[in-house]
C-alpha cells in the first residue's frame, strides 16, 4: 500500500528536509551521445491532448513544458505511435508520417528552452489497444489471442508484416532525429508489441519469432539494429522493458513471464545490438498491479471505463464487476496486493539492479519515485543510474525544484491513488486526488491549467505556424 | 436535373441588420474538435471552412456555451470568457474569405448535459427534476442564478460582436435550458419564471433584452425555438408540452423584445424522434453511447436496452415511427404558423437537401430560408450541386443519424458506409477535417 508520510486529513505533510546527501540526483547522466543535466527524467505520460487523427496540438506542448520548467533533465514523450494501427487510444500525437515533424520540432524547441532534453517514445501497441479508432477493427500483435482482461481483438503479424512494422519504427526514428529531438525510446515494456513477442506467456508463435528466447527477442533486436543503422551510432536509443511481467498477478490462470535471468540475457543482447540505455518497468499489460503500482480507484474506474465498453467482448463483464459490490472490493483487494507486499516507491529496483549488474549501459528505473533520499540511495547503491517519474510529477511537476530546495519529499506527495490514470480516457490528464488540494475547485483549476496558454491568444496568428 | 425553378434559393436574404447571399444556412453543428476547457482548435476552423467553401450563405456556429456549466459535452468551443475571442475572430476571418456570414450560437445546456465534464457535478435548470431520458441530474436555478446567466448570455453576445461575427443566435430549443423554462412539461417553478406562459417566457425575454441592450440595435440577433414540444413522441405518458399556439405568442413577444429572425426546430429534448428525424442506428448507438453511462441514472439501463434484442428493435421501431417517410421538411408546418404571426424572416431546419422542395417552401411562404445540418455533413458542397443543376445530391444524406451518435467518441462526419465506395474512403473523408494541421512547415 502506498506509504503516506504522516499525512493529515488533507493529505498534507510537513516538508521533510533531507538529512542525507542527495547530490547523486544532480550529477549529469550520459545516455550514449546524449548528456542530461541530472538523473531525473519524466517518464512517458500523456493525456489525450492531441487530435483524433494523431496531429499534435499546442496543449501537448503546454503539458510537456510543465515538466521541463519543473527541472527534469529529460522528458520521455507521450507514447508516439509509429502507425495508426499501433496507437493505444486516439488523441495522442503520432509520428507516422513526415507531415507530423513540424509539430514535434516545435515541441522539442519549446522544451529545449528549459535546458531539458527530449526523448521520443515510439510505440506500437499491438493488442493493448484500449480504443481502436476508426480504421482497424483488430490490432496486430504477436499472436491471434485477444488481450486477456478486456478481450481486445488481435491478429498475428505475418513475417511480411513484421518487416513492415520494423520499417515503420525505422522511419519514425529518422523523423525523431530530423526534427531536432534528442533521443528515441522503444516502448518495449507494459505489454506493448515488444512485450508480446518477448513474453513466453503471450508469444505462442511457431516461426522464427516464437519459441526460444532468442526467437522471441528477434523482433526487438531486429528493430534496434535497423534503427541504429538509420540514425547512426551518435544518437541516443533506449529500450524500455518489463523486468517482471508478473502475468499471474493480473489473472492467476495466465502463463508465466520471462524469469529474471532471461530478461537479463535479453538486455545484454539489446546492448550488443546498440541500445544506449535500458529503462526498467514491469507488467505483462497496461495497466498492471505493479505498474502503475498503488490503488485501484473503483469510483473513478466506474466513471470512465464505460468508454471502453465497445472495445472488447470482456468489457461489459468487467464493468459489472467494477460497479457491483462486493465484486469490486474483491477485485480491488486483488489488484492492490502486489503493491502492498512490495511497496510502491522503488518497486522495480530489484529488477533494475539485476539488469544493471549484467549490462554496461546506463539503466533507468521507474516506479513511484518521489523521495530524494530514496532516489539517490538507489543510484549510489548501483540499483540504477537514474529514475523516470510519471505520477509523482503529475502531482508535483516541480518535484526536482523541490529536491533542489532541500525537500526530501514534496509537501503534498503523490498518493498513488491512480485516479490520474483512470481519468485520462475521458478527462484531461492531471492529478485527480482531491485530498491533495485545498478544494475541488483548486484541483480542477490545476488540471485545466494545461490548456493555458491557448493556441489562439490574440497576440498574433495561431502560435503553431512555424 | 431539376425542371422546376429553384432560383429563389440563390436570392439574397435580408434581415434588419444583415444580408446573406442565399437562403441556405449551415445549422449549428460541430464535433468535439476543440480542447476540453472550451478553447478552440484548428480542426474547428477546418470544419467550418468546409461549409463556407461549399457555398452556404451563412454558418451558425456549434453551440457555444456562455458559461462552462452550460456545456453539452466537453470539447466544443466556448464563448464564456474574453480569452475565447481571438479564436472566434480567427474562425470568422477565415469563413468571411468565402463570402459567407458567421453567426455564433449562444448556448446553455441546462440539465441536458450528455457529458458533464469535471467542473460541475450537476447542470442548472428551471427545475430539479432530472432529465428524463438518461437521468441527468440538475439543480434548480435561483433567481440570483438566472440573473447571472442572463448576464453571461449578454457577455457572450458582446464577445461574438468583438470577434467580428455577423450576428448571434440564442439557442432556445431542443430541450436545452431555454426550452426547460418555456416548456410546461419541464418547468415546475412557482416563482416569476414558472406557471403562466408569460412567466415561462420570462427567462428567454430577459436574455434577449439583455443581449439587445449589450450589442445595440444594429446587430443581428436571432432566436432558435422549439415550435412544439412533441414530448409524447418520446414518452407517451409525458405531460402536455409547449403547443404551437403558445410558441406563436412567445415569438411575438420575442420580436417585440428585439429578435431579427426565428429559426424553427422541434422537440423538447435532444435527440428527439423528430430532430434529427430519421433512423435510430442501433449498432452505432451501442458503440457510442457507452461513454455516457456514467452521466445519468438511467444510462446503464438504456445501454442494456440498446444492446439486447428484441428490446432494441422495439425501441428503434418506436423511435422511427414518428418521422417515417417525412424527414425532409418535417418542421415546415410549424415554421409556417410562426411565419404567419411575425414580420421578421423565419428559417426552418429539418433534413433539407432537395432544391425544389426548399424553393417551394420559400415560395409558399412556409419560411424564408433553410438551415441544414446532416445533409451538409454528407455533402458539404450541397449548394454548389444545386447551382450546377442537381435537384438532390447523387449520394444524399440517408438520415441514418450515425453522424450524431459517433460524435461522442469519434470525429464528426458522415458514418454511413453505404454512401462511400469503401470504408477507407469514408474514414479518409472523416479525418480530412484535420487538414491542414495546426503545425505545418
Amino acid at each position: 500500500m502506498p506509504r503516506r508520510r504522516g499525512g493529515s486529513l488533507h493529505g498534507r505533510t510537513e516538508p521533510h528536509r533531507s538529512t542525507v546527501s542527495t547530490n547523486a540526483i544532480f550529477e549529469p547522466l550520459s545516455l550514449g551521445a546524449l548528456t542530461l543535466k541530472n538523473r531525473v527524467l519524466r517518464s512517458s505520460v500523456a493525456g489525450r491532448f492531441d487530435n483524433y487523427d494523431g496531429s499534435g496540438t499546442a496543449v501537448r506542448m503546454n503539458w510537456d513544458v510543465k515538466f521541463a520548467r519543473g527541472g527534469v533533465g529529460a522528458i520521455i514523450s507521450s507514447n508516439a505511435p509509429i502507425h495508426e494501427r499501433g496507437h493505444i487510444v486516439p488523441g495522442y500525437a503520432y509520428l507516422d508520417t513526415d507531415e507530423r515533424m513540424p509539430f514535434w520540432r516545435e515541441l522539442g524547441k519549446r522544451v529545449h528552452e528549459h535546458d531539458c532534453r527530449y526523448i521520443v517514445q515510439l510505440v506500437f501497441a499491438g493488442r493493448e489497444r484500449i480504443l481502436p479508432g476508426l480504421r482497424y477493427e483488430s490490432a496486430l500483435g504477436a499472436t491471434d489471442d485477444p488481450e486477456p482482461i478486456n478481450g481486445f481483438p488481435c491478429r498475428a503479424l505475418t513475417t511480411e508484416q513484421i518487416r513492415e512494422v520494423t520499417g515503420w519504427f525505422v522511419q519514425a526514428s529518422r523523423r525523431v532525429r530530423e526534427a531536432g529531438l534528442d533521443g528515441i525510446e522503444l516502448a518495449g515494456a507494459n505489454g506493448m508489441l515488444f512485450t508480446q513477442f518477448l513474453s513466453p506467456a503471450i508469444n505462442t508463435r511457431k516461426d522464427d519469432y516464437g519459441g526460444t528466447l532468442q526467437n522471441r527477442a528477434r523482433f526487438a533486436l531486429d528493430v534496434v539494429r535497423a534503427i541504429r543503422r538509420e540514425v547512426g551510432s551518435d544518437f541516443c536509443l533506449g529500450f524500455k522493458i518489463s523486468v517482471d511481467e508478473a502475468p499471474r498477478e493480473l489473472l492467476p490462470w495466465l502463463g508465466r513471464g520471462n524469469p529474471m535471468e532471461d530478461v537479463v540475457r535479453v538486455c545484454g543482447w539489446l546492448e550488443e545490438a546498440g541500445v544506449d540505455y535500458i529503462h526498467v518497468s514491469a507488467g505483462t499489460g497496461f495497466p498492471h498491479p505493479r505498474n502503475p503500482a498503488g490503488r485501484f480507484p473503483v469510483k473513478e474506474v466506474v466513471k470512465t471505463y464505460d468508454t471502453v465498453l465497445s472495445s472488447g467482448p470482456r468489457t461489459l463483464r468487467n464493468y459489472v464487476v467494477f460497479r457491483t459490490w462486493p465484486l469490486s472490493a474483491v477485485f480491488r483487494w486483488w489488484w492492490q496486493r502486489p503493491a502492498k507486499r512490495l511497496g510502491v516507491e522503488g518497486i522495480n529496483l530489484p529488477g533494475s539492479r539485476a539488469v544493471k549488474q549484467a549490462v554496461s549501459v546506463p539503466v533507468l528505473c521507474t516506479g513511484g519515485f518521489q523521495t530524494a533520499s530514496v532516489i539517490s540511495g538507489a543510484i549510489e547503491r548501483g540499483d540504477c543510474d537514474g529514475v523516470t517519474i510519471a505520477r509523482p510529477l503529475v502531482a508535483n511537476p516541480d518535484l526536482v525544484r523541490l529536491f533542489e530546495q532541500g525537500h526530501d519529499s514534496p509537501p503534498r506527495p503523490c498518493t498513488y491513488c491512480n485516479k490520474c490514470l483512470f481519468n485520462f480516457i475521458e478527462n484531461p490528464l492531471g492529478c485527480y486526488e482531491e485530498s491533495r488540494f485545498d478544494s475541488p475547485e483548486a484541483m480542477v483549476r490545476e488540471i485545466l491549467s494545461v490548456f493555458e496558454e491557448p493556441s489562439y491568444s490574440g497576440m498574433s496568428m495561431p502560435t503553431g505556424v512555424v | 436535373m431539376t425542371t422546376v425553378d429553384t432560383s429563389t434559393i440563390f436570392e439574397p436574404l435580408r434581415f434588419r441588420a444583415l444580408e446573406v447571399k442565399n437562403r441556405v444556412f449551415r445549422s449549428s453543428l460541430a464535433g468535439r474538435f476543440n480542447n476540453y476547457d472550451g478553447t478552440g482548435n484548428q480542426a474547428h476552423v477546418n470544419w467550418d471552412l468546409k461549409f463556407a467553401r461549399g457555398g452556404v450563405g451563412a454558418i451558425i456556429s456549434s453551440n457555444a456555451p456562455v458559461h462552462p456549466r452550460g456545456l453539452i459535452v466537453p470539447n466544443y468551443a466556448h464563448i464564456d470568457r474574453d480569452e475565447t475571442v481571438p479564436f472566434w475572430r480567427e474562425v470568422v476571418r477565415r469563413v468571411h474569405e468565402h463570402d459567407c456570414r458567421y453567426l455564433v450560437q449562444l448556448a446553455f445546456s441546462g440539465r441536458q448535459r450528455d457529458l458533464g465534464g469535471i467542473q460541475f457535478d450537476k447542470g442548472w435548470s428551471s427545475t430539479d427534476k432530472p432529465e428524463p431520458i438518461h437521468g441527468l441530474r440538475c439543480e434548480r436555478m435561483t433567481v440570483e442564478d438566472i440573473r447571472e446567466l442572463v448576464r453571461c448570455f449578454a457577455d457572450g453576445a458582446r464577445r461574438a460582436r468583438e470577434a467580428g461575427a455577423d450576428g448571434v443566435e440564442v439557442h432556445g430549443c431542443n430541450g436545452y435550458l431555454i426550452t426547460q423554462f418555456l416548456s410546461p412539461a419541464v418547468n415546475n417553478r412557482k416563482d416569476d419564471y414558472g406557471g403562466s406562459l408569460g412567466n415561462r417566457a420570462r427567462f428567454a425575454l430577459d436574455v434577449v433584452r439583455a443581449i439587445r441592450a449589450e450589442v445595440g440595435d444594429d446587430y443581428h440577433l436571432q432566436f432558435k425555438i422549439t415550435a412544439v414540444d412533441y414530448g409524447k413522441d418520446l414518452f407517451p405518458w409525458s405531460a402536455r408540452g409547449t403547443t404551437i399556439e403558445e410558441s406563436v405568442q412567445v415569438c411575438k413577444w420575442l420580436e417585440e423584445a428585439g429578435i431579427d429572425a426565428f429559426h424553427v426546430s422541434s422537440g423538447n429534448s435532444f435527440p428527439h424522434p423528430r430532430n434529427p428525424a430519421g433512423d435510430f442506428p442501433i449498432q452505432d448507438v451501442v458503440r457510442g453511447y457507452d461513454t455516457m453511462i456514467s452521466s445519468g441514472k438511467h444510462t446503464f439501463r438504456n445501454y442494456l436496452l440498446f444492446r439486447v434484442w428484441p428490446f432494441n428493435r422495439v425501441f428503434k421501431w418506436a423511435w422511427e415511427r414518428t418521422s417515417r417517410g417525412r424527414v425532409e421538411g418535417i418542421n415546415l408546418a410549424d415554421a409556417r404558423a410562426i411565419k404567419e404571426a411575425v414580420s421578421v424572416p423565419v428559417l426552418c431546419t429539418g433534413g433539407f437537401q432537395t432544391a425544389s422542395l426548399i424553393a417551394a417552401a420559400i415560395a409558399r411562404g412556409d419560411c424564408d430560408g433553410v438551415t441544414i445540418a446532416r445533409p451538409l455533413i454528407a455533402n458539404p458542397n450541397l449548394v454548389e450541386l444545386w447551382r450546377a443543376g442537381h435537384d438532390r445530391p447523387q449520394r444524399p444524406c440517408t438520415y441514418s443519424n450515425k453522424c450524431l451518435i459517433n460524435q461522442l467518441e469519434n470525429p464528426l462526419g458522415c458514418y454511413d458506409e453505404s454512401r462511400f465506395d469503401s470504408r477507407d474512403d469514408m474514414v479518409r473523408e472523416i479525418l480530412s477535417v484535420y487538414e491542414p494541421p495546426q503545425f505545418v512547415q
